[in-house]
């Protein structure tokens, strides 16, 4: 009888193009998948700051990926739009997750605002990824720590979404991270 | 957004499979979950060919968003297909369901495994 499977997951966020995609196909195993979640919300497409009250069922689009880690321990990785009108689904995705690995595009710190704000009000672990696009400035992680307002355990690192390297280290990072705040949190359980 | 006809030529809407059921039961399976085959698909008669699919892919460890994907159909849509399956004992589901988190050793090993690499 073969040890029980355990199927883990990571949620990789952050805005609109910022490399979610390329992140999880560069550490993926399997070739991309995209599969569909169907949900009623607001109707797609509507702007952020225009919230039109339109119910409707409509369909997400989430990449995902899979390493297999050892004989039963196999991780999925899932990224999902970060906008704050698609957090519906990431109540179901962040239960019992690893953690989340924030994707920033330094031109745009503000988009990774909501998804940092969503994992700290729901105390999951995360760690912020600066992902290097070609042109962008060299900001100092500890200044996307400021503009971010991050806690002080919380990992920058900076990575290139494109690269497999790049990414298990990332993934890595978050890992440690998720690791020392359960043994914190067991610690003080006693 | 939803095409259904992109996929293998499907002409069924993929809720007309589930009977029209959204929810696979009290206990929704967790959207890491696997699942592996307790049989083959020539041995089970009757079985919509959405099944005999997800019996044929799970005769190694497949997982749920997988089944989704290969099926064409919403993970909502493939929870409810491979509840049905589990329910009748055709195949096995492997999910931890951590509430709060994997466990210290738990997150030990993954830390390793993805050292090593």
């Amino acid at each position: 009888m073969p040890a029980e499977l355990i199927p883990l997951k990571i949620l990789v966020a952050g805005g609109f193009g910022v490399g979610k995609t390329t992140l999880v196909r560069a550490v993926s195993e399997i070739p991309p998948l995209l599969t569909e979640e169907a949900m009623t919300s607001a109707s797609d497409g509507v702007d952020d700051t225009a919230a039109v009250p339109d119910k409707r069922t409509t369909t997400v689009a989430m990449d995902f990926g899979r390493i297999t880690v050892d004989d039963t321990l196999v991780v999925y990785l899932f990224g999902t739009p970060g906008q704050q009108r698609f957090w519906f689904m990431w109540d179901e995705l962040a239960r019992g997750c690893v953690g989340a690995v924030v994707l920033v595009d330094l031109r745009r710190i503000d988009d990774s605002f909501a998804a940092v704000d969503y994992f700290e009000s729901r105390r999951v672990p995360f760690i912020i990824g600066l992902n290097d696009f070609p042109d962008t400035e060299q900001h100092a992680p500890d200044d996307v720590r400021e503009a971010l307002a991050l806690a002080p355990d919380v990992p920058v690192v900076r990575m290139d979404a494109r690269s497999s390297d790049s990414g298990i280290r990332v993934l890595v990072t978050l890992v440690e991270h998720a690791l020392a705040r359960a043994e914190a949190r067991r610690a003080l359980a006693y | 957004m939803t095409d259904a006809s992109r996929h293998d030529g499907r002409v069924v809407p993929v809720y007309a499979v589930t009977g029209g059921r959204t929810r696979a039961g009290d206990h929704d399976l967790p959207i890491e979950a696997m699942v592996t085959a307790a049989a083959s698909p020539d041995a089970v008669d009757d079985l919509q060919p959405e099944y005999r699919t997800i019996l044929d892919l799970a005769r190694t460890p497949v997982g749920l968003v997988e089944v989704a994907a290969n099926l064409g159909v919403p993970v909502g849509v493939a929870r409810v297909l491979v509840s049905d399956l589990a329910e009748a004992g055709h195949i096995a589901v492997h999910a931890p369901g951590y509430s709060d988190g994997p466990p210290p050793q738990i997150l030990a090993r993954l830390l390793d495994g993805l050292r090593a690499r």
